[in-house]
């Protein structure tokens, strides 16, 4: 099969998305198809075989759900798309937020292949689809199947086009590079209890919190440090609360190329994702259980469709600092509570492997094309008729 | 503390600048140091002048201008490493005497890559990390504190842990060539001051057994390799024949044995590329 995985998000910028696209790319080449991507970049250099990339387009950064969504907004890609996709000829067109402007919207419109959707996000309303219901709804309609990547984000989406019906296929792991036992950072490996975040540094991820949290956790746990992975906007309030607070042993990692980021997985004792809510799924958490850490994260829906409180992770009230801090404690003064939470994320992670979930997709482009096929067909004998 | 925020201020430029212009800034800023600098200098030109005795004083003095030309850039691109990206570094790394690394490494001991202070030794190390094996470096500890922890952070972004000249930075080098990993350490300059003295470019100057004594217990090789930049700014890594370290039953001897094998490598680095050994440091006696 040949396919085009199209996402709407600024492919030289970190994200989940495009890791999501990333990954199912490389999946998909392992199980004999042809796999081509699609995206917006603003470096040349994406971290992926540029003959099966095509850049379209210029991101620009745009607000969204607490967060800073990187798409392109340009008004003039259809004829670029129009002049790759009929030389590509793909089977299957596969959408990641196939309701983002403007990239997947116009491919959308122009395909005359079979159409796959992916719905990634999850936030508790959004004025854009609740004014743009009407207006959205004939790109639905070019939709031959959709997938959800969690029932949150299945949720969020039915709560405005109720009769779309959405499959779900969570996101995947790489199990072969997130796994336990890899060379870890070694300054960073010494009696400390390392606790790991990782994400962007905006508001929605709750790193606030969590830095209250490991100044409340200090006093208790004087041989500890925390790690923060990721970069954004608002790295400069953290690194000032940090030297304010004067709080010892926090290390700004900065943003970690994916090649590195499973050994800071394996400097670690304790994952923490102190979200604050809008999150669909948590990749995040498959890394880190995959490397056998325990959890402690925010109880929002995304992250409670992943995880199982009590058994891979401990979980507390989003925003709730001082709860927060505490669970921390516990993890820290108990190993043996870290290793049995660590062993049944492990388990658990390699449900979630990209094996499996690229099996499902691939499924799910079957079932579309045979869709697209009937479809065709219900046209043709109306025409005829 | 003034030169750690004075350093993070010119740091914060110049990640944002392109290359190029980051180079240009380098270079201004090293004629600047090269002028004012009232000891790094006058010692840098004593060590040259020991290195490559051949060179008459007009000579002399444009190596050490370059040296610190050179080592300027080095530190551009050190200042740029948090936003460079191991994909875009590849394209601007020739290496030479790949075999030789692949040698060491099939021994299955770890690798030991001794060198000296040359060159964007990072730009190698990062991608050696990502492709090859995990490295550590085994180096000193920088003053400040906050400068030290931000060389570290940064450099470890890259996959390159650092280990410091201590006990427990010896555990750690242990640990890590248990694991078959890379370590890379410098051998030029005596910083703990526990060196022995020997001869280097021919005149006796303290060096650190240290390396010779890890490799001789844990039979790991010893690589020479050197780090230098080319006229167009791209960056070559030139790795020597394996130095095994052999026990004869005598220690010390068959340490100040391996370490003199390691110098006579080094020497033959520095003496090809004297504009990029950048030690304003005292190295020999005699130095201002």
């Amino acid at each position: 099969m040949r396919v085009g995985l199209v996402s709407p998000y600024d492919f030289a910028s970190p994200g989940g998305v495009n890791d999501h696209v990333r990954h199912l790319a490389r999946q998909l080449r392992r199980l004999g198809h042809e796999a081509r991507i699609f995206a917006p970049s603003s470096r040349a250099d994406v971290d992926f075989d540029t003959a099966r990339f095509y850049r379209i387009g210029s991101p620009i950064a745009i607000p969204v759900n607490d967060s800073v969504a990187r798409i392109t907004l340009s008004f003039h890609l259809a004829d670029q798309v129009a002049a790759i996709v009929e030389k590509e000829r793909f089977d299957v067109l596969h959408f990641h937020e196939p309701l983002m402007p403007a990239l997947p919207m116009t491919m959308l419109k122009m395909s005359t292949t079979t159409n796959v959707g992916t719905f990634h996000a999850f936030a508790r309303s959004n004025v854009g689809y609740y004014y743009g219901r009407r207006w959205l709804e004939p790109y639905l309609a070019y939709l031959h199947r959709g997938i959800a990547v969690s029932e949150p984000a299945r949720a969020f989406l039915n709560q405005y086009f109720p009769d779309f019906p959405l499959r779900i296929i969570p996101n995947g792991i790489d199990v072969n590079a997130f796994k336990p036992g890899l060379s870890p950072i070694r300054h960073l490996r010494d009696d400390h209890i390392n606790i790991l975040f990782v994400g962007r540094l905006e508001k929605r991820k709750g790193l606030g919190d969590l830095l209250r949290a490991y100044e409340f956790m200090r006093g208790r746990v004087p041989k500890s440090r925390l790690i923060v992975v990721g970069d954004g906007p608002l790295r400069g309030r953290v690194e000032s609360y940090i030297s304010r607070r004067r709080l010892p042993n926090v290390v700004l990692a900065g943003y970690v190329p994916d090649s590195v980021l499973p050994r800071y997985y394996c400097s670690a004792d304790v994952f923490c994702a102190p979200a604050t809510g809008a999150e669909s799924f948590g990749i995040v958490l498959l890394e880190a259980m995959a490397t056998g850490l325990p959890v402690v994260a925010t109880e929002v829906e995304g992250y409670m469709s992943v995880l199982e409180p009590g058994r891979d992770s401990m979980t507390v009230q989003p925003k709730g600092w001082a709860e927060l801090g505490a669970a921390l404690i516990i993890l820290a003064r108990d190993a043996e509570l870290r290793r049995r939470m660590g062993g049944y994320g492990l388990e658990k992670a390699h449900r979630f492997g990209w094996d499996v979930v690229a099996a499902q997709i691939v499924e799910v482009y079957e079932e579309a094309r045979m869709a697209a096929t009937g479809r065709v067909e219900e046209i043709n004998v109306h025409d005829a008729v | 503390m003034w030169r750690y925020r004075a350093f993070k201020a010119v740091q914060s430029i110049v990640e944002r600048l392109p290359r190029a212009w980051a180079y240009a800034l380098a270079v201004f800023a090293a004629r600047f140091a090269f002028w004012f600098s009232p000891l790094a200098r006058p010692r840098l030109q004593f060590n040259l002048r020991v290195a490559c005795p051949e060179l008459d004083d007009r000579e002399l003095r444009r190596l050490t201008w370059l040296n610190f030309r050179n080592h300027a850039k080095a530190y551009a691109d050190l200042m740029m490493l948090p936003r460079t990206h191991v994909q875009a570094m590849r394209r601007l790394l020739t290496v030479q005497g790949l075999e030789h690394l692949e040698e060491a490494r099939a021994i299955g001991k770890g690798v030991m890559v001794v060198s000296c202070h040359m060159g964007s030794y990072e730009i190698v190390s990062a991608i050696w990390a990502a492709t090859l094996t995990p490295v550590s470096f085994f180096a000193e500890e920088l003053e400040p504190r906050p400068l030290f922890e931000w060389y570290r952070e940064t450099r470890a972004r890259l996959g390159i842990s650092v280990l410091t000249l201590s006990v427990k930075g010896i555990r750690k080098v242990t640990q890590a060539l248990n694991d078959k990993e890379m370590v890379i350490t410098a051998i030029d300059r005596d910083i703990i001051g526990t060196g022995h003295l020997m001869p280097f470019f021919g005149r006796p100057a303290p060096i650190p057994l240290g390396t010779a004594a890890i490799a001789l217990r844990l039979g790991t090789p010893l690589l020479p390799a050197c780090v230098y930049r080319l006229p167009d700014d791209t960056y070559m890594a030139d790795a020597g024949p394996l130095v095994i370290a052999k026990s004869t039953g005598d220690r010390k001897a068959d340490e100040i044995r391996v370490t003199q094998e390691l110098l006579h490598h080094i020497e033959g680095f520095i003496r090809s590329h004297p504009d990029q050994w950048h030690v304003p440091h005292r190295i020999w006696d005699g130095s201002p």
